[in-house]
């Protein structure tokens, strides 16, 4: 049992590894802030989830990971709030997205 | 290991948002950057509580940046939109796009 | 090994930080790299073990000074003025005090060595006591909440001011200007 938690808990570390980075990357390499968002949101719902839930489940039933689940919560709620207040200021501010030249 | 791989990709991560701040060009996207770097820092903070083998000290840590940050970004927000904080005042800095 | 990789990753992105913010004239961009930079620095203090710093770097540097900063950039405005003179001799300057300063860390021990003096002074009577005598597991509140109970009640009091003060320079004064209101969302 504690081996299928173990190999679970890598797994989803793993995944949210792998998210962080390609959020990482888009964040660096995509045209514009909206399309950024996005890799942004990427890195703090999927990364963040996937990788708190692994520690999770590496850290068993303890008030441990109750605070981290709390810390996924709060991130859950947060990080959405975060982009979505930052996509609004940005539209206020820039008020042309980036189209692609075929969309123009 | 995977702790290991975790945090370099972290780190790896956090460089890139770096340098998405220094070279902006938007006040929004250093905002963005700054914010993701922080949700970065929590998870960083998180990660190494488990590699070092105190989690328990680590995650207090981790949950109070989450909420610090929020407040920090909001009031970065509000003054990027507003131009200020909530003073009644007639100088508005606009914004230049 | 792994701590020391991260060490040296996050005193250089540090380094970078501190570069492009003294470097950008943007001055909304500069309290952005601020906060980047106390963010890394907490990380820093974390990788130390100094929890209590990181605590008060978060709360101080993310939040608070963030904020303040802001709130001062929303009444100075936004854009920093070129300067005009040149800057060669603070330059000198600084360089030959961090020179100097660099020299003198020579002669401090090594980090973590135990036998250094700051180890050896009065810490291992706070460390062998402070639990019979305070009865705090922690021996870094023992010691301010505790035996210097009325230096950090003195500390409060300063800031209390401080920030009673701030307050008042950024914006009491202009609440009691009649007319406009402060612009709104009008979406």
């Amino acid at each position: 049992m504690s081996a299928v938690l173990d190999i679970l808990s890598a797994v989803l570390l793993l995944v949210g590894t792998l998210f962080t980075l390609i959020g990482g990357t888009g964040l660096l390499r995509l045209p514009d802030v909206f399309t950024r968002l996005h890799g942004a949101s990427i890195t703090d719902t999927l990364g963040a989830g996937a990788i708190l839930l692994g520690l999770a489940l590496a850290a068993g039933w303890s008030l441990l990971m109750g605070k981290l689940l709390a810390l996924l919560l709060i991130m859950a709620l947060l990080s959405p709030s975060t982009a979505h207040a930052l996509a609004r200021a940005a539209i206020h501010g820039i008020r042309k997205p980036w189209l692609d030249e075929a969309q123009k | 290991m995977t702790l290991t791989i975790t945090l370099i990709a972290l780190l790896v991560t956090m460089a890139f948002a770096l340098i998405r701040a220094i070279k902006g060009p938007t006040v929004y996207d250093r905002i963005l950057a700054s914010n993701a770097l922080g949700t970065k820092t929590v998870l960083m903070i998180t990660v190494l509580g488990f590699v070092v083998g105190d989690p328990e000290l680590y995650i207090d840590i981790a949950l109070m940046y989450v909420l610090i940050g929020f407040i920090g970004t909001v009031a970065v927000l509000k003054v990027s939109e507003f131009g200020n904080l909530g003073q009644p005042q007639s100088h508005t800095d606009p914004e230049d796009p | 090994m792994l701590i020391e990789v991260i060490n040296i990753v996050l005193l250089a992105l540090l380094a970078v930080t501190a570069i492009a913010a003294v470097r950008l004239h943007d001055l909304f961009a500069v309290a952005m790299m601020f906060g980047i930079y106390s963010l890394l620095a907490a990380v820093m203090f974390v990788l130390l073990d100094a929890v209590d710093v990181a605590f008060t770097e978060a709360a101080v540097g993310m939040g608070i000074s963030t904020v303040l900063m802001l709130g001062t950039i929303g009444l100075v405005g936004r854009h920093e003025r070129a300067s005009a003179h040149r800057s060669l001799l603070p330059l000198a300057v600084v360089v030959a005090t961090g020179v100097a300063l660099i020299y003198g860390t020579l002669d401090m021990p090594f980090f973590g060595d135990p036998d250094a003096p700051v180890h050896q002074h009065v810490a291992p009577f706070y460390i062998s006591e402070s639990p019979s005598q305070t009865g705090v597991p922690n021996v870094v509140t023992s010691i301010l909440a505790s035996y210097r109970g009325y230096d950090t009640l003195g500390e409060l009091a300063v800031i209390f001011t401080a920030g009673v003060g701030v307050l008042g320079l950024l914006g009491l004064r202009r609440r009691k200007r009649p007319g406009k209101e402060g612009p709104h969302d009008d979406r």
